[in-house]
């Protein structure tokens, strides 16, 4: 499978999605339900808990997940630039602000900026965090196939909403590749960017007008076949999910009760299990 | 547009169980709203397809000194779609954009508060200048997505401001102060999305002016396509 992405740091559903209906794997072959909801609990550990250990054995078990998934490591690893960009941009908020043992200093004239221990901590934790989750989340993406996602979603949401993030999910690829389509087109000729964004407003709101009104009359035709074959506004699910297995309501009671002493060793005891 | 890329952890359950539920309760006055209104099918493609330009464009990162920016045109989808079916366009790609890790999960509701706010605004903004104020396509769609965009920017800061980091012991002030280095260069990207959104406007109001008919106020809802042939 070849890849088309803007660049190795944006994550390809294209990609993604070759990797869910391909794979054979113990997580491909996991409910998932139970994966989902593995999902929500490893969200939920990450915003009780404070710990930059038990997040670096959290981070050590998504990578596990994704490893056994049998997932390609050094997508990402590519892929893990997206939300490192992010925390480290923001780390602005409270890197040189946060009180603290100064590691270094840096003077601008009257002005003087410093970098704390307590500053660099809160960086790796929020970082750890956040690829503790993208990786987790990721291997639920590419170990889930589209007809499961289906199922998912109209069950777990509203029909209007069920089938708008269904739509998107198949018009996704199309527009996805129009885009870079229009990016190779503007690198190749020369254009950067940024560049071009500053400079040259009226050729890309051209360029995304046009993505616009392709978008809208793809969406019209699809409607009208879509009506013609009988479509009212929500997709028929004819995939049926099974409920999760034993193991995997096993696997959901231990992460739930993770979390419920997870919670009372922040609020209620905090030298419960030495956390 | 304004987006909070903080990632899960970053804010305190209580707060998280705060946003995401406010937001929750504006999803469902908007899907209330679709109920009502009956989207057809029609509505619920181009709605989708809004949602996976959105998100295309989301993913195109604008390099800057301070950080990453991008556009997702956010205010221009909710001129398209209007109000209800924009607030479930900026769910969806919300959601997607958690699943690899663009925003966390937990981020879904604070930033849908955010986006929802602007495809709210930025289709009144744009009604009341096209229409009550008699304005061209570009300054409709320019005055909308910059106001649109100022405003947002300042919603970040505040929901920012009033969660704070989780683990940090800056005080809200500075957290406030911080963020304003942020919201100054989301309100100058939006500035740039507001002039982009304009020649936008333009070219559709120019190429396809039905997809802006449902903004007037004698059709309320989005133009029907009769099938080539049927009378």
């Amino acid at each position: 499978m070849s890849r088309r992405a803007y660049s190795s740091h944006v994550p390809d559903f294209r990609y993604i999605t070759f990797f869910a209906e391909t794979g054979k794997s113990v997580v491909h072959r996991m409910n998932p339900w139970t994966k989902l909801a593995l999902l929500f609990f490893v969200v939920a550990y990450v915003t009780v808990l404070l710990d930059i250990y038990t997040m670096l054995f959290l981070l050590a078990t998504s990578l596990t997940f994704y490893a056994v998934a049998r997932l390609p490591l050094k997508v990402l690893l590519g892929w893990w630039s997206l939300p490192v960009l992010f925390v480290l941009s923001l780390s602005i908020l409270y890197v040189f602000t946060e009180p603290g043992t100064s590691l270094g200093h840096l003077t601008l004239g009257r002005f003087t900026i410093g970098v704390t221990d307590q500053g660099l901590l809160l960086t790796a934790i929020l970082l750890v965090k956040a690829l503790a989750v993208v990786t987790f989340s990721l291997t639920v993406f590419m170990t889930t196939s589209y007809n499961n996602i289906v199922h998912i979603a109209y069950r777990a949401l509203p029909g209007t909403l069920a089938t708008v993030f269904l739509l998107t999910y198949r018009f996704m690829f199309e527009t996805a590749d129009e885009f870079s389509d229009i990016l190779d087109a503007m690198h190749s000729r020369g254009g950067g960017l940024t560049k071009g964004i500053m400079g040259r407003s009226k050729t890309f709101a051209g360029i995304f007008g046009l993505g616009f009104v392709h978008a809208f009359e793809r969406a019209e035709n699809i409607s009208k076949a879509m009506e013609a074959r009988g479509f009212t506004g929500e997709l028929p699910v004819t995939h049926q999910l099974r409920r999760p297995t034993y193991g995997g309501f096993a696997l959901i009671a231990v992460a739930l009760a993770v979390l419920v002493l997870a919670v009372i060793s922040r609020y209620l005891d905090v030298d419960l299990i030495g956390w | 547009m304004a987006h909070i890329h903080l990632e899960d952890g970053a804010f305190t359950p209580f707060w998280l169980i705060v946003w995401n539920l406010i937001a929750l309760a504006l999803i469902g006055i908007a899907l209330m709203r679709l109920r009502k209104g009956k989207a057809s099918p029609r509505k619920l493609a181009i709605a989708s397809m809004c949602a996976a330009v959105g998100f295309a464009v989301f993913q195109i990162e604008l390099p800057t000194p301070v950080g990453p920016a991008h556009m997702n045109f956010t205010p221009l989808i909710g001129i398209l779609v209007g109000p209800s079916l924009g607030s479930v366009v900026v769910l969806v790609v919300n959601v997607f954009s958690a699943a690899i890790g663009h925003g966390g999960w937990g981020m879904i509701g604070p930033n849908s508060i955010v986006n929802i706010a602007e495809v709210v605004l930025a289709y009144y903004i744009f009604r009341l200048a096209r229409i009550g104020l008699k304005r061209g396509y570009f300054w409709s769609g320019f005055s909308a997505t910059s106001i649109t965009l100022v405003i947002s920017s300042l919603m970040v800061v505040l929901i920012v401001g009033m969660s704070e980091i989780q683990g940090s012991s800056i005080t809200r002030e500075q957290t406030i102060n911080n963020m304003l280095v942020i919201a100054a260069l989301n309100i100058a990207t939006g500035l740039i999305e507001g002039v982009v959104t304009g020649y936008v406007a333009g070219f559709l109001g120019r190429v396809r002016p039905d997809l802006l008919e449902h903004l007037l106020p004698q059709e309320p809802h989005l133009h029907e396509v009769t099938p080539a042939g049927v009378t």
